[in-house]
């Protein structure tokens, strides 16, 4: 080996075309019913050696009463805190022995019971998984332990400048009679009202088969999934189960605000509003257009705040869709002494009326979401997490393969014109977290005349 | 007793180095038609001159603004236009730069990784470099200076290590080094580090061994080898002596105090032993700190504990209590401290030994799951322990590691006064 100035002699081919994409689809279930009503949507994927199970539960979160919001969280947290028949720490020690992981997630449309576990520990894992589900012991002690953790890790929210951000443009963009305008998990003074009692009201009232589905998905190991649902979920019955219809949820009027964080070296901007949700006919047209103005590396603004101004380590803009409606934002952190320019840059690349998307934006947009479908579903846990998705808020088995098809269909005109019904420039909530006493100012010059400015007491 | 499952079959591994020195490793998977191209430079923060803390991780961004046949950031617009998922990280032991694809993107893929491997410097000029340079800067306002807690880690390597030693700064750096960063420090660095013979390259999926092999070699094998660099030599130091602590104070929501180790290299049985001793201590529901001081005395809010390896003679571990509200944190410290005490004398139980292997278990096979992380994993082990089979062996070391390697390392590394001891405080208002 020897050593030369390797600047002087590299000589490359020309840049190599691509091949055209294989043909993939998402994995279809395969489909039944459970005894007791539960769908059972199973996925045999060979080689998966962690097998994913997510029980879908109908339980939207407009079902909590408004002033015990955060009820469904506590619930959900207590769950794997001792069972009826493994009381306490035992029931945690018996389900980590197996290699399992267990977890409850919560989200607007309803809860999710998670068990991701080696094959080989199935069957014990999945007896433990139905025993936390269905009879958790939800005692006194765990439901106040939880509340205090829910109220510290509020605490922790508020201090996060990001994470602050997100809030306080949710509350923004949604109506206050809207579930969505609150934090999921629940507020400070609803969540401080929690107990015991309330949680196992929760979980006697809202947890039931009624309405659930049972996502499978792995290498079973020669386990037959179907029995082993059957086993473990098959008889179980809840006859005091309440149904709730889940809410439409409704915008509120466009604000424009600072939150004060003072002596803040960056803030943070989210900048956007009411949105659609996935079975709205523009989402595929809309989805495609926010790729190219803020979802690519090289997105419209990306490719000016990022690479050309270096006023951010990364702006985004994305689409967030709920069960029904949802919200847009253009979303990042500058540093305090540009965010006015920022924001006056991404005003300005935001308004499409002059700069139609282009052929190549949609094909680029296309390719990469095609693209990346096959990693991103390649593992168990990548498709029992779409599957049940799909299941929560009521969007068909088929809906990956389907929009896959849906987004090579989108014109540069439909995603011109599904962005342009969406994005309404000059009526785009704003929320800014950083030092108001330097940031106010120039954004009142930018035309932000109404702008509030919020200061934290104390 | 064993916590592992019958092990799934062994991932094939074909091993290559090419005329210039670029270790190759291909793992044909036909489970879906993508391909991931993963490959890791040995160099990380622990390579870095004085006065240039955080320069490894800046070049990464340098290395996206274009090469001879590449504009600035046309690297991952062509690769996301591809489908492709594309990135990289620098770590203390590394830098790793990775996409995966639809299989028919291979070429185009080692095409931009072997052009800029090859003529980065040709396209590097200041006003990139000062861009990314301001990038940077907001990366660690975002991540580090405008978040709760964000200097915790910098300031438990600066109580673990001296200041001199490679790890004794953290892979972000300074804003004084950042800002001192020239275009020569740049030219330098590349010729040093971003040799062929300082990589390893790694293709997994939808490919032959024969075909993947071949177009590895078409286009990195014009590359030229260069003289391998050495990584700074710190030796392997023994276990803190206790006398390190420090207080700090920030607008912080809850209290806090963390607790740090010196630990042996990975790639030894002592640390493996040490890694399933931290699990014990501070990874998930059932762990002693989580039962002992959130569940029980109800002090903490939250608590754990980890540690991190690494190959340049030592590692690192430490633990943490977030502090309930109303609760005095030298009590919560005095907590803590009894929990990690009890821990060390008494040993975990075989239970407990066997819960941390079988959360290992799942873990691994998970990572192991997915094409992407099997090639990162692949060009780690042959990075850092120059055995990429290890990703079939692994399970089977950490499985063999007994309650008496856990007693021998805590022993070594771990009795109450060979810690340093962080104190994270709220400013009063």
């Amino acid at each position: 080996m020897s050593t030369s100035d390797r600047t002087t002699s590299w000589q490359a081919d020309p840049q190599p075309g691509v091949a055209a994409p294989g043909a993939w689809s998402f994995p279809e279930p395969t489909l039944s019913t459970l005894g007791n009503g539960i769908e059972l949507v199973c996925f045999d994927l060979p080689g998966q050696h962690v097998v994913s199970a997510h029980l879908v539960l109908d339980t939207p979160l407009n079902g909590e009463d408004r002033d015990l919001e955060g009820v469904a969280t506590i619930a959900a947290r207590t769950m794997d805190e001792g069972t009826q028949a493994h009381p306490g720490e035992e029931f945690a020690e018996l389900l980590e022995t197996e290699g399992a992981g267990f977890g409850i997630e919560v989200s607007l449309s309803g809860l999710q019971a998670v068990l991701d576990v080696p094959a080989s520990h199935l069957e014990r894992a999945f007896e433990l998984f139905a025993e936390a589900v269905t009879q958790p012991q939800i005692s006194d002690a765990d439901a106040a332990r939880h509340v205090q953790i829910r109220l510290a890790q509020i605490e922790q929210a508020y201090a996060n400048s990001a994470q602050l951000a997100s809030m306080a443009f949710r509350e923004s963009v949604f109506a206050p009679s809207s579930r969505a305008s609150r934090m999921s998990g629940g507020e400070a003074a609803s969540v401080t009202r929690v107990d015991g009692a309330a949680a196992r009201r929760f979980h006697a009232e809202h947890v039931g088969p009624a309405g659930a589905s049972l996502v499978l998905a792995g290498d079973f190991g020669g386990v037959d999934p179907q029995a082993l649902a059957e086993r473990w979920f098959g008889g179980w019955s809840n006859d005091a189960q309440v149904r709730t219809p889940h809410e439409q949820t409704t915008p509120a009027p466009r604000r424009h605000v600072v939150l004060h964080r003072a002596g803040a070296v960056q803030a943070d901007v989210r900048y956007g509003g009411f949105g659609i949700d996935r079975s709205d006919p523009r989402w595929p047209a809309a989805s495609v257009a926010t790729y190219a103005m803020g979802g690519a590396f090289l997105s419209r603004l990306n490719a000016v705040l990022r690479e050309e101004k270096g006023y951010t380590y990364g702006v985004r803009m994305s689409l967030t869709p709920l069960r029904s409606a949802g919200s847009f934002n253009i979303g990042g952190s500058f540093r305090t002494d540009v965010v006015a320019d920022a924001v006056r840059l991404a005003a300005e690349l935001a308004d499409v009326s002059d700069r139609p998307f282009t052929a190549a934006e949609v094909a680029d947009a296309v390719t990469y979401s095609t693209g990346i479908s096959p990693l991103r579903y390649a593992t168990a846990d990548g498709v029992a997490d779409q599957a049940a998705v799909n299941r929560l808020v009521g969007l068909g088995d088929d809906y990956v393969t389907r929009n896959l098809a849906e987004l090579r269909d989108v014109t540069p005109e439909a995603a011109t014109q599904a962005y342009g019904s969406l994005v309404h420039v000059d009526a785009l909530t704003l929320v800014v977290v950083g030092d108001a006493d330097v940031i106010a100012d120039p954004l009142r010059a930018l035309g932000f005349d109404d702008l509030e400015v919020v200061r934290a007491e104390g | 007793m064993t916590a592992v499952a019958p092990t799934p079959a062994a991932y094939p591994v074909s091993d290559h180095v090419l005329d210039n020195g670029l270790r190759v490793l291909v793992s044909p998977d036909h489970g879906a038609p993508v391909v991931a191209v993963n490959l890791w430079y040995d160099v990380g923060s622990r390579d870095e001159e004085p006065g240039r803390t955080g320069f490894a991780h800046l070049f990464e961004h340098v290395m996206f603004q274009g090469s001879a046949n590449v504009a600035s950031g046309a690297h991952i617009g062509l690769l996301q236009a591809a489908g492709a998922s594309v990135n990289a990280t620098t770590w203390f032991d590394r830098t790793n730069y990775f996409e995966t694809l639809p299989v028919g993107g291979l070429d185009l893929a080692l095409w931009l990784e072997a052009d800029r491997m090859g003529s980065l410097l040709d396209a590097l000029t200041e006003e990139n470099l000062n861009t990314q340079r301001e990038v940077v800067k907001e990366e660690k306002r975002q991540r580090y200076d405008n978040v709760p807690y964000g200097d915790v880690m910098q300031r438990l390597n600066s109580l673990t290590f001296p200041a001199e030693h490679p790890y004794g700064h953290t892979t972000i750096g300074s804003m004084d080094d950042l800002d001192a960063a020239s275009l020569e420090d740049a030219h330098t660095f590349f010729k040093k580090h971003y040799l062929p013979n300082n990589a390893v390259v790694s293709v997994v999926g939808d490919v032959t061994v024969e075909h993947a092999l071949a177009r590895v070699e078409h286009y990195f094998g014009g590359l030229t080898a260069g003289e391998l660099p050495a990584h700074p030599q710190a030796g392997v130091l023994g276990p803190l002596d206790g006398t390190q602590r420090e207080e700090t104070s920030a607008d912080v929501p809850a209290e806090a105090v963390y607790l740090a180790w010196r630990l042996p290299a990975r790639g030894t049985r002592a640390f493996d032993a040490l890694d399933l001793f931290f699990s014990v201590l501070g990874h998930g529901q059932t762990s002693r700190l989580h039962r002992s001081l959130v569940r029980d005395a109800e002090v903490a809010e939250s608590s754990g504990a980890a540690s991190t390896g690494l190959i340049g003679g030592n590692s690192f571990g430490y633990a943490y209590a977030r502090a309930r509200g109303g609760q005095e944190l030298a009590e919560v410290e005095d907590a803590l401290v009894a929990q990690v005490d009890r821990l060390a004398a008494e040993g975990p139980t075989p239970t407990e030994l066997q819960r941390a292997k079988a959360q290992y278990e799942r873990h691994w096979l998970h990572e192991l799951s997915r094409v992407d992380s099997r090639a990162d994993a692949l060009s780690e082990y042959a990075t850092l322990e120059h055995d990429p089979g290890l990703v079939n062996t692994r399970m089977a070391e950490v499985d063999a590691v007994g309650a008496e390697d856990v007693a021998a390392a805590v022993a070594e590394w771990f009795s109450s006064d060979r810690r340093a001891t962080l104190v994270y405080r709220k400013a009063s208002a």
